[in-house]
């Protein structure tokens, strides 16, 4: 019953030329009987374990275009402050993961599943810990809120499955075959790395989030600092260097990808205080802050 | 010309970076502001700041920035400064070279979705590279083993003095 719903669906999906001109109707139906083999929603919801894996596959095609830093004291410092606040999140048991790439393009990016990429060029940038934890609990409140999940379900065309099975990245990884194509395929499973791909393709990692997540995401940020033992302004700190930062800025930078950092402090100016009177010592931490970032 | 000695280079080069130095540096108050010996509502008043005033950050942190204004050094509260492209443009000095470079990162009444913008020789992200990019299985892998469990998590707050604060999520949980 599943499967003929799902033909269906996919039948419904398909532009009228599509069904009754040369079309392999054959095939359609062979993916989407694998999508549903392989446990795929083929809807609009994603489990936990999808999110994750979805998390994985975009993190992963990341590091395919931007490479990790080799400082590996600072990720492990990176991850010990991301994760002691994600502690402190309404998702405290998802595998948090946080990752320096190593690029001068300033900003940080959340993916699904808690796995947050922050540019080395916006960590030079910084000058406390506070300040990181302000930015990493951006990323973090915006994992807790789904807001990426959102954002890709609310754009998710009706054939948003539709290439299960025969994207780019399901080639790559049945072509290539061997220790890289079964190392990818480790990564999620093929209807989540097939969606993983396409996202990519369709610029996931460029577009920005509207602007009613992003002060969502900078209000609780405030707030799980603040839970954290963390100075209740380090985020607002962190956007006034944003806001007098002149020099160049690309596409994928804070500067295309979120609204204005002077909006996004008055935003907050009404904010802060009501959680910061919640804190109780706290920290700063610019001392520890420059000697785990060089 | 005699060779120039390393004092003189580096005078020179601090005449150089000066202006970049300034623009990254240049905000104005958004409203009348006291400057503080201190950044805390207790500390002493050294002057009252109108609205507008040219100031130059020093040092930012804790909900109070450290400025210098006309020569008098203080804090001010975080939320009233401004910053070059939010200014009216009388008074953010008309012939400023950088105002090409400052509108393009977006001012605080920039309300349009910002531009594409292209990189101008910096080594970052290029978005060709992110649409194209190819699953890295074994950066992903190295990145998980950077991960910090509980234990070491909380080790490192108490090296830190970060004692955890219950706050209510004054949007409401979601779960």
């Amino acid at each position: 019953m599943k499967r003929i719903v799902l033909i269906a669906v996919l039948l419904a999906a398909l532009p009228l030329h599509a069904q009754f001109g040369g079309f392999d109707l054959g095939k359609v139906i062979d993916i989407g009987k694998k999508a549903v083999d392989q446990g795929s929603p083929m809807g609009k919801e994603f489990s936990q374990e999808d999110e994750i894996g979805l998390g994985d596959a975009l993190t992963a095609s990341f590091l395919g275009a931007s490479p990790l830093s080799q400082d590996a004291s600072l990720q492990r410092y990176v991850n010990r402050v991301g994760k002691w606040i994600a502690m402190h999140s309404e998702r405290a048991d998802l595998p948090w993961t946080f990752t320096v790439i190593d690029t001068e393009t300033i900003n940080a990016f959340a993916m699904p599943g808690g796995s947050i990429i922050v540019s080395s060029g916006l960590i030079k940038r910084l000058g406390s810990e506070s300040e990181l934890a302000g930015v990493l609990a951006h990323e973090i409140a915006h994992v807790v809120k789904r807001h990426q999940l959102a954002a890709i379900q609310s754009g998710m065309k009706a054939d948003f499955w539709k290439g299960v099975g025969t994207s780019v990245v399901a080639d790559r990884v049945k072509i290539g075959g061997g220790a890289v194509g079964s190392a990818v395929g480790q990564i999620a499973k093929p209807y989540i790395l097939d969606a993983a791909g396409n996202l990519i393709k369709d610029g996931f990692f460029l577009r920005p989030l509207d602007r009613g997540m992003e002060s969502e995401a900078d209000q609780l940020a405030i707030v799980l600092a603040v839970r954290s033992g963390y100075d209740a302004y380090g985020l607002v700190s962190a956007l006034q260097m944003l806001a007098l930062y002149k020099g160049d800025a690309d596409a994928a930078s804070v500067f295309s990808t979120h609204p204005s950092a002077t909006d996004r402090i008055a935003d907050l100016e009404p904010f802060v205080p009501t959680v910061a009177q919640y804190a109780k010592q706290p920290q700063l931490l610019e001392a520890r802050y420059k000697q785990n970032v060089r | 010309m005699p060779a120039m000695t390393p004092r003189a280079l580096a005078f020179v080069l601090a005449l150089l970076l000066a202006p970049f130095a300034w623009a990254e540096e240049q905000a104005f108050t958004n409203r009348a502001t006291d400057l503080r010996e201190r950044g805390s509502n207790d500390a002493r008043v050294i002057a009252t700041l109108p609205e507008k005033t040219e100031v130059r950050v020093l040092a930012r942190g804790g909900g109070w920035t450290q400025v210098d204004a006309a020569g008098k050094s203080g804090w001010v509260n975080v939320f009233h400064l401004r910053f070059p492209t939010t200014v009216d443009s009388k008074s953010s000095g008309g012939g400023n070279p950088f105002s090409s470079v400052t509108s393009f990162l977006g001012g605080g009444r920039q309300t349009e979705k910002k531009a594409t913008i292209a990189t101008t020789g910096i080594r970052g992200l290029s978005p060709e590279d992110l649409k194209n990019a190819a699953p890295d299985a074994a950066a992903l892998a190295k990145a998980h083993s950077y991960r910090a469990d509980k234990p070491t998590a909380e080790r490192f707050a108490r090296e830190g003095k970060l004692s955890a604060v219950s706050v209510d999520n004054p949007q409401g949980e979601r779960r």
